[in-house]
């Protein structure tokens, strides 16, 4: 159940308050690996000599289920960056700020001058740089409603729970040839003892959907193969509408989760040893960037020149 | 007693378990002799007037990718991803000494003084102020956001990794070691660790790696060892190294034996001949594009 939420509901949400935390299984998180690492043994032997690592983030894992064709399409085409990623980059910013130290004087300053500092690896501030000024004046107001929603909803977490933004999590399987890799936007809670005791928060700058929910299950599990042991809670927060999903963690969310990581892992491991991609229509055909060289999906969009969902020209543009 | 999470417990029993290897100081003073002679060699080959200050990651980038080290300048450009470590290392000491309740409160502390002295030094030189300080001082507060955000994660990581009852006076940050090859040679080894404790009278180091734990973590957690063992006497050299990289949530422990130091010392040898070549070509390329320069002025200057 999602709803707006005052500083306390949101934080009595995130704490569980009234909800007992679950004991550890020491066994749990070494029980998950191996049963990763026995389903993915046969597809990292067919793997070329020398191939590259084969890394599994939500991205990947999200498109290689949706199609493998749609992953191996998007991989070969240049990155686009839209100011729907760049907003839901800016805001990722401010959030991590709004955490780290309470303060948002100057939103659209302070979310570039985050980017400036850290190289612009993702090419974010090239992108707002280059947009017509009306284009950048629009996103810069969407950015600081943003802003001014996280400093009246979201309470800046007390240090005392050790708060830490954008946490890098890597799980190697199989001697490494394959990762499990994601960056949580914010881990709250110790390293547990003998209860869960973390609590993981993704930031959405965009509309609430079901699909994020399978993102934070595959985090969850991450967290539980990372330290041995699960979090006790993941959320996913809402900074356009101050919506809160959070759900408590058990043995199902993380077998779920293993089973489609396991799904999409094997997947990744058959495009990197070169099988040729499997093309399952669905309703991003139309979206799709290997949309004029795939005929399954020109058939289920009922087209062959692929939309654009970014605010720079294409057939679709939200911000023109 | 304090409770703590098992592999906490672990990591923290590895790193203070009784020592049970010793290096013999025969043993130790022929493999010292050894690298220098190998050493000695390879600075001969080096350009006049090079010097060569290696650390781990230039071990690291010529065991990995050794065709990256002609490409790579030596210019260091502060970021929060090349601070976190120096900021954080002084908050978590902040954290076990009890000056801080935690890492956030710590990294703000540290910044907030880094601040002060940097301005301190500009007016002053009384002081002498971090080396980030001045670069974090010229940063927007979106910037520096990031930079404080970066070293909470990173200390909060470290401080949540340990034990830190059971470490008793350790060395959190400190010094680096360096070693300066002798007989003049032109290369210097920097070795860093991130903790150290004593363990009967020998210190044994603690360094926190990003990402996962690679293939080749025995050199990773080995140079560190060799370095603070050329900068002591055998039988105070460190007794080993503990690895955590908490991302992956991965540890391993290498005791500094004569094996381990033999090892170590051998792909450091090979690190550093990588690098030696990479110093020649580069010379030589150097000289090439300027003579060819002078060649086109002149001809274009007789034309």
């Amino acid at each position: 159940m999602a709803s707006v939420l005052a500083r306390d509901g949101l934080l009595r949400r995130l704490r569980g308050d009234g909800v007992s935390r679950p004991v550890i299984d020491p066994g749990l998180a070494g029980g998950l690996r191996d049963w990763l690492e026995d389903g993915l043994v046969e597809s990292v032997a067919a793997l070329p000599t020398g191939a590259d690592v084969v890394r599994v983030n939500k991205d990947s894992l999200n498109r290689v289920l949706l199609c493998e064709a749609h992953l191996v399409a998007g991989r070969r085409a240049p990155r686009v960056v839209t100011a729907e990623l760049a907003r839901g980059s800016l805001v990722d910013a401010l959030f991590r700020q709004w955490v780290t130290t309470g303060v948002i004087d100057d939103p659209w300053a302070d979310a570039v001058a985050s980017f400036d500092v850290d190289g612009d690896r993702d090419g974010v501030v090239a992108f707002v740089s280059g947009l017509p000024e009306a284009h950048r004046c629009r996103l810069a107001a969407e950015v600081a409603e943003h802003a001014a929603n996280l400093v009246e909803r979201w309470p800046a977490p007390s240090p005392a729970w050790l708060p830490r933004t954008q946490e890098r999590v890597e799980v190697p399987l199989c001697g490494g040839r394959v990762v499990l890799a994601g960056v949580v936007d914010l881990v709250l809670g110790s390293p547990a003892h003998d209860r869960a005791s973390v609590c993981l928060v993704e930031l959405k700058s965009g509309t609430r959907r079901l699909e994020h929910r399978p993102d934070l299950h595959f985090y969850a599990l991450l967290e539980a193969l990372r330290s041995g042991a699960a979090p006790f809670r993941i959320a996913t927060y809402y900074s356009g509408t101050g919506e809160l999903d959070a759900e408590p963690v058990d043995e199902d969310t993380l077998v779920r989760a293993l089973a489609r990581v396991l799904d999409g892992a094997i997947r990744l491991c058959r495009l990197t040893a070169g099988v040729e991609p499997e093309r399952r229509p669905n309703n991003l055909c139309a979206w799709c960037v290997g949309l004029p060289g795939c005929a399954p999906g020109q058939k289920r969009a009922g087209t062959d020149v692929a939309l654009v969902s970014s605010g720079h020209g294409g057939r679709e543009g939200a911000l023109s | 007693m304090t409770e703590v999470p098992a592999r906490v417990a672990w990591l923290t029993d590895a790193l203070m378990a009784p020592v049970a290897d010793e290096v013999a100081p025969a043993a130790w003073a022929q493999l010292r002799d050894e690298l220098v002679r190998d050493l000695r060699a390879l600075g001969a080959e080096l350009p006049d007037g090079e010097r060569l200050q290696v650390d781990a990651f230039k071990v690291r980038l010529a065991q990995r990718h050794p065709d990256r080290c002609i490409s790579i300048d030596d210019t260091f450009t502060p970021s929060p991803r090349t601070c976190r470590r120096a900021v954080g290392v002084a908050a978590v000491n902040r954290c076990v000494r009890g000056h801080s309740p935690n890492p956030a409160v710590a990294v703000a502390a540290v910044l907030a003084e880094g601040l002060e002295d940097a301005a301190v030094a500009d007016r002053s030189g009384a002081v002498r102020a971090p080396w980030w300080a001045r670069w974090y001082a010229g940063l927007p507060d979106g910037g520096r956001a990031v930079v404080r955000a970066e070293a909470v994660t990173w200390a909060t990581q470290l401080l949540t990794s340990v034990d830190w009852q059971q470490v008793p006076r350790p060395v959190i940050g400190g010094r680096d070691d360096w070693w300066q090859c002798p007989a003049g040679t032109p290369i210097v080894f920097k070795g860093r660790a991130d903790v150290r404790a004593l363990v009967d009278r020998r210190p044994a180091l603690l360094v926190v790696g990003t990402g996962c734990c690679p293939a080749d973590w025995r050199v990773e957690l080995g140079y560190p060892g060799l370095v603070a063992a050329l900068c002591r006497e055998a039988r105070v050299s460190p007794c080993r190294v503990v690895g955590v990289w908490p991302q992956s949530g991965q540890i391993r422990i290498l005791p500094i034996d004569a094996a381990a130091l033999r090892a170590t010392a051998t792909a450091v040898v090979a690190g550093v001949a990588t690098w030696v070549d990479s110093r020649i070509e580069k010379e030589r390329a150097t000289r090439d594009s300027v003579s060819g320069a002078l060649s086109v002025s002149v001809d274009g200057a007789l034309a």
